[in-house]
Order: structure tokens, then C-alpha cells, then sequence
């Protein structure tokens, strides 16, 4: 009974960001930090300013308009697809897709390569928790 | 319950024997490398190496950053082990398979493709499909061989295998 609560309040004071994996919260504490340092006045990632980084569309490496959305579809309990090669690509959301976020090899290297292929750049440690909160909420 | 399980051991040793012991290569060597399925299968089919000689994948493995207009970048240890393993396997290595052999026989010395679907070989062997059955939703395009080849994960291409989408059993002439 008192390692219950012990362990709810842990979960509470670690994850005020939803309920990452044991694995990725160390990512998402190190993210924090670069996103402090980079701006004092950082205070939290926010899912809504996620949201946007993951529908707005911007001329990719292609040279096409796309978005996140282009593959990963914008219902990220639903399957997405490769619209190059046509591959079914599994859903993102956590909540269906119990394997989503939780090996950070994985995930930082998406993020590079996604990023990349939507922004034409890497994304910045604030862009990269933006997105990872609203991921991790669906 | 017996017969359930002795029905697919029958299947699977049939699929070995044609392989291996009766020394039937038709085809080109299936790939069994969970970490090159792993990483070269997730944007699409994970292509054998024996499609594409050796020169072709060392140069892609060079530039991974820049992979057909997308970034398929890794860390240098598993692009390392990747261009070993492509290495290890590519066309040069399966020279006993029909497919490997007759890849590498359309591609002139000084030429280095990128593309399987860009080699001799390959644009003879699908140049009479029409344009309708490869760019629909289904398909897409040639480089989308599992779409057609309903055994092309098994190295197999057999012309009894093809299964274009929405068309009926595609029969040469
Ligand atoms: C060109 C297609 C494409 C685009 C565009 C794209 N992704 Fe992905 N993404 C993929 C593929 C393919 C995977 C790996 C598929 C799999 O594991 O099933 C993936 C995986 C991921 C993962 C890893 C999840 C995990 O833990 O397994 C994250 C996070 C991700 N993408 C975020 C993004 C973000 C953010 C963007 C926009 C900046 C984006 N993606 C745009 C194709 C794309
Ligand atoms: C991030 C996504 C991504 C990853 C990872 C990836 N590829 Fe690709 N690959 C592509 C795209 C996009 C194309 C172009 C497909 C098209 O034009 O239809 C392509 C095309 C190819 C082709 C040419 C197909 C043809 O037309 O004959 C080969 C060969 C290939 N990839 C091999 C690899 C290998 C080997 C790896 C692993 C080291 C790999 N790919 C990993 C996205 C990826
Ligand atoms: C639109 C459907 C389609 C796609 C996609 C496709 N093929 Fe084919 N392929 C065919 C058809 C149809 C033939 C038979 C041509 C003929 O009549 O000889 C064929 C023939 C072949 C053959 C020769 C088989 C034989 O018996 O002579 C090989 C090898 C082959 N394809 C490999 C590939 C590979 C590798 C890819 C992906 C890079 C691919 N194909 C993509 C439809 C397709």
C-alpha cells in the first residue's frame, strides 16, 4: 500500500509530461536543460505548440510541401503511409503503438531524419520536446 | 490439432528443399539479416543485396544523408556493418543465383547505378507493363516490388508469383 503512493507521487513529480518510459524521460530531462540553456525563460514543453510543428507544412528535402502529417497521417492512432514508396507505416500514438517512444536510439534517430526531411534541418531541443509531448499524448 | 502443425512443417521443409537441395537458384539469396530488415526495410521493401553489385552499394552506404531525396542516415557503426553486409552479399556473391547473374551481366563496367530499377536487366523485364497498373494507389511505383511479387521477401520472383493489384494473374503474352 505505501509503495503504491510512493510510487504515484514519484510518477507525478518525474512526469508532469504524460507518462513517458523509464527510458525516455532521461532523454526528455537532458532536452530540458539544452532548451534552459538555450533560453533562460523555458519553462515546460507544450503539446499545442508540438501540434503545430507536426502539421505545418514547409518545403522539405524533396523539394516537395510536406509535413509530418505527409507519412504519419493526422490521426496518430491510425496507420500512416510513405507516400514515396507506399509503405504502411505503424501508428505513432503511444497509446495504440505500445513500442512508440520508448527506445531513444530510435526515436533521436527519427527525429534527425524527419526533421530533416520536413525542415530541412535538425530540429532544436525545444522543436524536438514540442513534438515528443504531443506525440506521447495521443 | 496434430494436423495443424504437421501441415506447415510439410510446407516449410518443401520451401528448403527447393532451395537448397535440389540446387534450384532461380532466384536471388533471401535476406536474413534482422538488422539490415531492420533498418533498410523501414521505408520500404528490404531490397537483397544480390540486386545490385558491390560498386552501387558502397556508394549509396556513402551517402546516406542524402538517400533519394530523404534522410536515411544511421550512426557510423551500423552504416559500417550495413556496407559490410551488403558488401558480403551483393550480386558479385550470388553469381550462382539466375537473377544476381543476369543483373550484373546489364550493367556496363563503368556504370554504377543506384537504382535496381534503373539496370538493364530490370527495365527489360517490366518495360511491357502498362503505365495504369504501376501508378495506381496499390502500387505506385516499379521500385514497389512486394505490390507484384507476392514472394519477393523470399528472393523469389517467379513469374507464377506475380500478382499485379486489381488485375487478373499476369501471363507473358
Ligand atoms: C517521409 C516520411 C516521414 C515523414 C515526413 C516523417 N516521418 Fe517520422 N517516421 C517515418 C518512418 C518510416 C518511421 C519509422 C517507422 C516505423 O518504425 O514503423 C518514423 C518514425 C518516427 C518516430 C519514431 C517513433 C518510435 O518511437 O518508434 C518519430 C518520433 C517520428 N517519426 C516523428 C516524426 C516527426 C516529428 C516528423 C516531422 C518533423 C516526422 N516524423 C515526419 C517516416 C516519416
Ligand atoms: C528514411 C527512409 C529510407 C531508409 C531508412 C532507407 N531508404 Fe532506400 N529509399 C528510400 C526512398 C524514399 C527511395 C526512393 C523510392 C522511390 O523512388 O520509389 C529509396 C530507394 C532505394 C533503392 C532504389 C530502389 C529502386 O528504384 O530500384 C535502394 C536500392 C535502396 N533504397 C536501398 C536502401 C538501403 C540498402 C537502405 C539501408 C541502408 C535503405 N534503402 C534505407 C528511403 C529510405
Ligand atoms: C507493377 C508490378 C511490378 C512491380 C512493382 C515489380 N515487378 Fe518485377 N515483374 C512484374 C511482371 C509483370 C514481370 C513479368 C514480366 C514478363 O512478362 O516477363 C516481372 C518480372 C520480374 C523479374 C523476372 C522474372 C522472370 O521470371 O523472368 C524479376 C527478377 C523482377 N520482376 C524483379 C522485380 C524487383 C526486384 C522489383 C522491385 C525493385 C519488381 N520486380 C517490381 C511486375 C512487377
Amino acid at each position: 500500500m505505501k509503495k503504491y503512493t510512493l510510487a504515484i507521487l514519484l510518477c507525478g513529480v518525474i512526469a508532469n509530461a504524460g507518462n513517458f518510459s523509464p527510458s525516455m524521460q532521461g532523454y526528455i530531462a537532458a532536452l530540458k536543460s539544452e532548451a534552459k540553456q538555450a533560453d533562460s525563460s523555458f519553462v515546460d514543453f507544450n503539446a499545442k505548440r508540438g501540434e503545430k510543428i507536426f502539421t505545418t507544412k514547409h518545403i522539405g528535402k524533396s523539394g516537395d510541401s510536406i509535413s509530418c502529417t505527409s507519412c504519419h497521417g493526422s490521426n496518430l492512432t491510425k496507420n500512416g503511409q510513405n507516400p514515396t514508396t507506399n509503405k504502411i507505416i505503424k501508428p505513432l500514438g503511444p497509446s495504440v503503438n505500445k513500442s512508440r517512444l520508448t527506445d531513444i536510439k530510435e526515436v533521436q534517430k527519427w527525429l534527425r531524419r524527419n526533421f530533416k526531411d520536413v525542415y530541412n534541418r535538425e530540429g532544436t531541443a525545444l522543436e524536438k520536446g514540442d513534438v515528443l509531448y504531443y506525440i506521447q499524448s495521443k | 490439432m496434430y494436423k495443424k502443425i504437421i501441415i506447415p512443417l510439410i510446407l516449410i521443409s518443401g520451401v528448403y528443399a527447393d532451395d537448397d537441395r535440389w540446387g534450384n537458384r532461380n532466384d536471388v539469396a533471401p535476406v536474413k539479416n534482422a538488422i539490415y530488415i531492420k533498418e533498410c526495410g523501414s521505408c520500404h521493401f528490404a531490397y537483397q543485396p544480390g540486386l545490385l553489385p558491390q560498386r552501387s552499394w558502397t556508394k549509396m552506404m556513402g551517402n546516406l544523408e542524402n538517400h533519394f531525396d530523404s534522410d536515411a542516415s544511421l550512426d557510423d557503426a551500423t552504416t559500417k556493418y550495413l556496407a559490410n553486409y551488403l558488401k558480403a552479399n551483393s550480386a558479385e556473391k550470388g553469381i550462382e543465383y539466375k537473377r544476381s547473374r543476369k543483373i550484373l551481366q546489364s550493367i556496363r563496367p563503368n556504370e554504377v547505378p543506384l537504382r535496381i530499377t534503373q539496370t538493364r536487366y530490370f527495365i527489360n523485364k517490366h518495360d511491357e507493363i502498362p503505365k495504369k497498373m504501376i501508378i495506381q494507389k496499390e502500387v505506385g511505383s516499379l521500385a514497389n516490388c512486394t505490390a507484384c511479387h507476392t514472394t519477393a521477401n523470399k528472393g523469389n520472383y517467379s513469374e507464377r508469383a506475380i500478382k499485379i493489384p486489381n488485375y487478373r494473374a499476369w501471363k507473358d503474352d
